[in-house]
C-alpha cells in the first residue's frame, strides 16, 4: 500500500477514504460512490480501480456489475483512521 | 432548568457562535457599534468563549456582575458600565420564550441609541434563523445520508445477487457481502436439509483464519440446538454485542445467516441488525430463485432424457451418445472457459445430439463408406425436418443451434447449411471434436472399425483448421492430458 499521506494528497482518492472511513458498511458502484463524493464518475472509476489493487477497496464483481467496499484488514483501517486523527 | 434542557442550550450556544450566519452578525455589528468586542454568555451569564487579555476587564467577573444587576433571564437589551466602567451592551438570545444565553459587545465608545440596538437586534433575529436553518440542514445530512447510502447498499446488494442463479456462487457471495456490509470478522450460512430437521453450513467465512475457508468442513446442527439452530426453531433474531444471528424465512423457515465479531472490535448496533434483517430477506428471495431455478434445470434433463430414452427405443445408441462423449463435451467447453449459461446448453445438446437423424431412412445413416449426392441430400433436409420434434421445448431454445450445426465442419464443407469459421456455434464446434473422437474410438457396427485413442486424437489433430475449430481442437489436447480424461473413457488411453 502507497504511504496514506501520499494518496489522502490527491483530492479524489482522499475523498473516497474519507467516504469509506465515514460510511464503512457501505457496497456501491462507480457511479453511486462518486455520486456521495461529488466526483466525476470516470475518475472516481480509475481511482477506485487503483484502490483495490492498493488493497484498501474491496471490488465484487459480477457479469453485469462492479460494486465496491471498504477493506476488513485492520491494520490498513487503522493507519486510514490514525492519519485522519492527525489531520 | 431541567438537565436535558441544559443540554441543549449549551450545545445551541457552542455551535451558534461559530455558525457562518454570526460572522456575518459580527460584521456588522463591529461596523454599527465601532470599536467593540463581542461575547457570548450562557442563560446563567458564564462567558461561552470570549478572552479579554489586552484590557484588565476580566468578562467572567462581568457575568456575575451582570448576574447581580438582575436575578433571572433578562429577556430585553441592557446597557451598563462594567466594573472597569466601559460601556457595555447585552442582548438575549432567544428561541421561542426561552432566553439561550447573551450576546454581549463590550468596550463600546459611546452608549448605543435605540435605533441602533434595535437595528443590532434585528440583524441577531436574521443570524438566528439563518443559524436555525443551518441545522436543520445538518441534521438532516446527518439522519437521512446515512439511510440513503444504506438504501443504495441494500440496492447494490441486491443487484449483485440477482445476477446469478447458482446456488454455490450465490450462498458464497452472500456470505461475502455480509461479511462486508456488517464489518464482521465472520459470516456464515446455513441451510435447511431436506429433512429439515438438520441445519448445514452452506458457507463460512472466517477472516481471522489463516485461509478463509468456504464449504462444507463445520458440522451440521441440529433444528434447536445451539444459537443458529435456536434462530431457525423460533424464527427470532438474536442480537447480542458482538453477533446476530437472523433467520432466513420465506414462508417456512430454509436456514440461518448470522454474523460475529466486528473488525473494529466495537459492538454491533441497531442499524446494522436493521441491515442484516434487509439482506436476509434479499438472501431468501435470491435463494429461492436459485432453488427454483436447479429445479427446473433437473426437469429440463429429466425430459430430455425421458426423450432421448424414447428415440432410443426406436433405434439404440443412434439418437444418443455414450456418457464419455458427454464428458468430454463438458470438459472441452470448461477448459474454454465458456459461461455457465452456455455449458448448460452445451449439456442439453450432448444428451440429445442426433435427433436430427429422427427423419433419415435407416440404411442411409447405417450405411458403410461415402454417400452418394442423393443420400446427402436426403440427410441434410431430414436433418431440418427431424428437429421440429424438439422444437416446441423451450428450455432447448439455446441448445437447437448446437445440436443443429455440429454436423458442420470449420472449412464450410459439412452440413445442413454450409457454415464455416465463427459462424458455427462454438458449442457445435465442441461437439464436432467430441462426436468424432468418440466414432473413432467406439465399435458402431455401422461405422467400420475402431481405433486407438492415440490415433484418434492423432487424426483430430490433422483436421484442425479444416474440419475441426483449432481453439476447439486445443482445448480437447488440453483435456487428453488431464488424468481425468482416462476416468472419462473408462479405458487406459
Amino acid at each position: 500500500m502507497k504511504n496514506i499521506k501520499h494518496l489522502f494528497k490527491k483530492g479524489l482518492s482522499g475523498k473516497i477514504l474519507l467516504f469509506f472511513n465515514e460510511n464503512p458498511n457501505c457496497i456501491d458502484t462507480a457511479k453511486g460512490i462518486s455520486l456521495w463524493i461529488g466526483g466525476d464518475i470516470n475518475n472516481t472509476q480509475k481511482v477506485l480501480n487503483q484502490l483495490v489493487k492498493e488493497g484498501i477497496i474491496v471490488c465484487h464483481r459480477t457479469a453485469s456489475t462492479n460494486a465496491y467496499a471498504y477493506t476488513n484488514n485492520k491494520e490498513i483501517i487503522k493507519k486510514i483512521e490514525k492519519y485522519l486523527k492527525n489531520m | 432548568m431541567k438537565e436535558s434542557e441544559k443540554k441543549e442550550k449549551q450545545a445551541f450556544l457552542i455551535k451558534f457562535p461559530k455558525s457562518s450566519s454570526v460572522s456575518a452578525f459580527r460584521a456588522f455589528c463591529s461596523k454599527i457599534l465601532k470599536k467593540n468586542r463581542c461575547a457570548f454568555l450562557d442563560a446563567e451569564y458564564a462567558p461561552v468563549k470570549f478572552k479579554c487579555r489586552r484590557e484588565k476587564c476580566n468578562h467572567l467577573k462581568l457575568g456575575k456582575y451582570l448576574a447581580k444587576i438582575k436575578a433571572g433571564p433578562l429577556r430585553e437589551y441592557m446597557i451598563f458600565k462594567c466594573s472597569c466602567d466601559k460601556i457595555c451592551l447585552s442582548l438575549p438570545i432567544m428561541q421561542g420564550s426561552s432566553v439561550y444565553g447573551y450576546v454581549l459587545f463590550t468596550h463600546l465608545d459611546k452608549e448605543p441609541g435605540k435605533a441602533i440596538v434595535d437595528s443590532v437586534r434585528i440583524c441577531m433575529d436574521l443570524a438566528l434563523r439563518e443559524f436555525q436553518k443551518e441545522q436543520e440542514l445538518t441534521k438532516l445530512y446527518e439522519t437521512i445520508r446515512p439511510r440513503a447510502i444504506a438504501l443504495s447498499t441494500i440496492h447494490t446488494i441486491h443487484r449483485l445477487l440477482s445476477s446469478t442463479l447458482n446456488m454455490d456462487e450465490l450462498i458464497e457471495r452472500i456470505a461475502r457481502l455480509t461479511l462486508q456490509v456488517m464489518r464482521s470478522r465472520h459470516c456464515s450460512i446455513m441451510l435447511l436439509d431436506e429433512s429439515k430437521r438438520y441445519l448445514v453450513p452452506k458457507a463460512v467465512i472466517d477472516l481471522d483464519k489463516e485461509i478463509p475457508k468456504t464449504g462444507l468442513q463445520y458440522k451440521k446442527i441440529k433444528l434447536g440446538a445451539k444459537l443458529e439452530g435456536g434462530v431457525a426453531k423460533t424464527y427470532k433474531t438474536v442480537f447480542s454485542h458482538n453477533s446476530i444471528c437472523v433467520p432466513l424465512v420465506e414462508e417456512d423457515v430454509i436456514g440461518v445467516i448470522s454474523a460475529r465479531d466486528k473488525t473494529n472490535g466495537a459492538p454491533f448496533d441497531k442499524f446494522e441488525l436493521e441491515i442484516l434483517i434487509t439482506l436476509a430477506e434479499q438472501a431468501v428471495i435470491a435463494i429461492k430463485n436459485a432453488q427454483m431455478y436447479e429445479e427446473q434445470e433437473k426437469m429440463a434433463y429429466g425430459s430430455i432424457k425421458t426423450l432421448a430414452a424414447l428415440l432410443d427405443s426406436k433405434s439404440p445408441n443412434t439418437f444418443t451418445h455414450s456418457d464419455q462423449f458427454v464428458k468430454i463435451v463438458l470438459a472441452i467447453s470448461e477448459e474454454m472457459k465458456l459461461p455457465r449459461e452456455d455449458i448448460v446448453n452445451l449439456h442439453y445438446s450432448a444428451l440429445l445430439p442426433d435427433t436430427g437423424k429422427f427423419s433419415i431412412p435407416e440404411e442411409i445413416f447405417k450405411k458403410p463408406g461415402c454417400l452418394s449426392s442423393k443420400e446427402y441430400a436426403i440427410i441434410k433436409k431430414q436433418h431440418i425436418e427431424s428437429l421440429k420434434i424438439i422444437e416446441h421445448m423451450g428450455f432447448l431454445k439455446h441448445a437447437m443451434p448446437i445440436i443443429k450445426h455440429h454436423h458442420e465442419r470449420y472449412d464450410g464443407a459439412g452440413y445442413p447449411d454450409g457454415l464455416k469459421g465463427a459462424e458455427i456455434p462454438v458449442g457445435a464446434r465442441i461437439m464436432a471434436v467430441a462426436n468424432a473422437f468418440e466414432a473413432m474410438v467406439s465399435a458402431r457396427p455401422y461405422k467400420g472399425k475402431k481405433i486407438s485413442v492415440s490415433q484418434a486424437i492423432k487424426e483430430i489433430k490433422k483436421n484442425k483448421g479444416s474440419q475441426f475449430d483449432p481453439e476447439a481442437v486445443d482445448a480437447f489436447i488440453e483435456v487428453t492430458k488431464k488424468p481425468k480424461f482416462k476416468n472419462m473413457l473408462g479405458v487406459s488411453a
